[in-house]
């Protein structure tokens, strides 16, 4: 082995103290990026998850300012044609007044977003039924599912109990239906289904006099990295200057809701990098202490014929080891926490459960900035130790 | 010209500028033939260290030259130096200064790597070190020997490279009186198996008796010139 290589590893190897707090810093650095990742990059996935899975699909069919008048069963056959889309649903959304009944009495009255689907092509498009933790799904044309917040707003209304919803239909009208619940939802995060009703769309058509229109259609990929492809097919298909159609992937159709949320992810990664500045500040303390307690060898080894660059090389080789200890550290430490997090559904507070994913571009990336970091780190030390003159440096250590 | 491997020539050493500089060295002259055993001598502050530090080009003259084995090392600078530094001389300091974070052998083998000649390096480290009797501590860390077996370590590092002249700044300062002896004897001993040229920095001169060169120092001039072992 090159001698300084081994200088540096036994200087560094051999004080324990140092070699652990600088290792330390470099691995809590790396932790705090790696957790950072994991709870915000997650939490984000989340959201774009639930978001897929609820509301948007992979990709969202919708008409600009309008109802969608082609018939939702010829566009939902022309999708499923497709290889990449496992299937498409019709969606309407919409609001009412809600209120209970309970043994005869009002409960309360208020304004609820009402979402329409179909039952059968609904459950294959969307995994919305399984938020549904009493009863069951929408099914019958007059059954209605309750958010979970919708029902406490009522007074926890029972399944078998009945709820009046008010809607105005296309022309301005009230119409007055009742509707039996069949079944509670309850999510994490919620994405706001826990403040929504689910009917049945063909009910709501007819209560809003919209015979076959869809609000919108949401599509559900087999391979969810087609979605352009899907958009892009789908938009040859029916021009928007036709049928004025608006098709969008999952990042176009939640753009508002995820940007703010990216925004701050880029943020809390700049905590994390702002962290590993500090750690380097703490490598480069620890190796001036280093430097300092070595002034002597430093000054032996110049005396026998060491150059200033064999010197420098020598504390360089010191910070190698420091970040390679402490990216290893700080990488096994965030891969335990990875994988707890994931295979334990992390979530906080009863929040939705994060979509963990292994990022090993990341991670290595993490890694290797707090090895670089390391060395850079070790550069003004060792630079200082070159500076030593051998008689001072044997006089002084 | 040949026969000499070191030649000092009027040389000065001034620290610091103006009223406050002190003049460490003056006019210093004197040679060194190969196998010589030189003894530099003098009181506390006379300037024996800082000589020692010329000769062993860790430090610069202020004025004179230093050539060794015929070449001026005031044309050298500081990566040619420290090259020089490494083939032609061997350090043994006072307090035998070896890397504790490295074993006897790898303290010994130490010159060699930094040479980059380690071709039968450890059999020739291992031979040094029997010669003085330590081969048994070789793979001891070196902060868990004796002072006395260190400095013979150190002695073994000095001589590994072979070099022109070995240099030893009060060898002996720090030992017990019977390690001190030991260090004697073997420096000698090596000096005439050998016929490696030491120069020997100390302030207890009868410790090493018959030498073949003393130079005393007093107040960083020579009192006496060269004086051949038989005249002391």
């Amino acid at each position: 082995m090159d001698y300084r290589a081994q200088l540096g590893i036994r200087f560094i190897t051999r004080r324990k103290g140092s070699l652990i707090a600088a290792s330390l810093a470099v691995a809590i650095a790396i932790l705090v990026v790696q957790v950072n990742s994991v709870i915000f990059q997650g939490l984000y996935d989340a959201i774009v998850r639930d978001l897929i899975n609820y509301r948007f699909g992979h990709v969202f069919i919708s008409r600009q300012e309008d109802f969608i008048t082609k018939s939702s069963f010829v566009l939902v056959n022309w999708l499923e044609r497709i290889p990449y889309v496992e299937a498409a649903a019709p969606r309407i959304d919409y609001s009412a007044q809600i209120n209970s009944t309970v043994n005869g009495q009002l409960i309360k009255d208020y304004a609820v977003p009402v979402i329409g689907v179909d039952p059968v092509l609904d459950r294959k498009a969307s995994t919305m039924y399984q938020t549904v933790g009493d009863g069951q799904y929408v099914s019958f044309r007059n059954s209605i599912v309750l958010g979970a917040i919708a029902d406490r707003d009522l007074g926890y209304p029972q399944i078998g109990d009945t709820v009046k919803l008010k809607f105005k239909d296309q022309h301005g009208n009230d119409v007055l239906k009742r509707f039996t619940i069949v079944g509670i939802t309850k999510t994490a995060g919620s994405v706001g289904l826990d403040n929504s009703v689910i009917v049945n769309i063909d009910t709501l058509r007819e209560i809003i006099d919209r015979p076959q229109q869809t609000q919108s259609i949401l599509v559900r990929l087999n391979d969810p990295t087609k979605d352009q492809q899907v958009r892009d097919l789908f938009l040859s298909a029916f021009p928007s200057s036709a049928d004025k159609f608006k098709a969008q992937t999952i990042e176009e159709s939640a753009e508002l809701t995820l940007s703010g949320f990216r925004s701050g992810i880029v943020l809390i990664n700049l905590v994390g990098y702002f962290g590993m500045m500090s750690s380097a500040f703490a490598v480069v303390t620890i190796q001036m202490m280093q430097v300092t307690s070595k002034t002597r060898d430093i000054g032996v080894m110049r005396a026998i014929g060491s150059k200033r660059k064999d010197v420098l090389l020598v504390f360089i080789f010191q910070g190698m080891v420091i970040g390679a200890i402490g990216a290893g550290l700080g990488t096994a430490l965030g891969v335990v926490y990875t994988v707890y997090a994931k295979e334990t559904h992390l979530t906080f507070q009863g929040s939705l459960a994060l979509e963990v994913k292994y990022n090993w571009m990341g991670i290595a990336q993490t890694d290797i900035l707090a090895f670089v970091l390391a060395i850079v780190a070790s550069i003004y030390p060792a630079y200082k130790a070159t500076k030593l003159e051998p008689v001072e440096a044997m006089r002084v250590g | 010209m040949a026969d000499y491997v070191l030649e000092v020539e009027n040389v000065d050493k001034v620290y610091g500028q103006g009223e406050t500089s002190v003049q460490a060295l003056r006019n210093i002259s004197f040679r060194v033939r190969k196998g010589e055993f030189m003894l530099i001598v003098g009181s506390s502050g006379s300037g024996k260290s800082t000589l020692l530090n010329m000769i062993g080009l860790l430090d610069r003259p202020t004025k004179g030259k230093v050539i060794i084995d015929g070449i001026d090392t005031s044309t050298l600078n500081d990566n040619q130096l420290s090259t020089f530094r490494n083939s032609k001389l061997g350090f043994i300091f006072q307090f035998s200064n070896l890397l504790s974070d490295l074993t006897v052998l790898e303290n010994v083998i130490l010159p060699r790597k930094i040479q980059g000649t380690l071709e039968n390096a450890e059999e020739e480290a291992r031979t040094l070190l029997r010669t003085v009797g330590l081969e048994s501590q070789m793979r001891k860390f070196a902060n868990k020997i004796s002072g006395g077996q260190a400095q013979r370590v150190a002695i073994t590092r000095a001589l590994i490279n072979k070099p022109t002249i070995v240099l030893a700044d009060e060898p002996t300062g720090n030992l017990d009186s019977l390690s001190a002896e030991t260090t004697v004897h073997l420096l000698k001993s090596l000096n005439r198996k050998l016929n490696q040229t030491f120069i020997v920095v100390t302030h207890d001169s009868p410790q090493f008796g018959d030498v073949d060169k003393v130079v005393t120092l007093k107040d960083g001039k020579i009192v006496e010139g060269e004086l051949e072992a038989s005249m002391i």
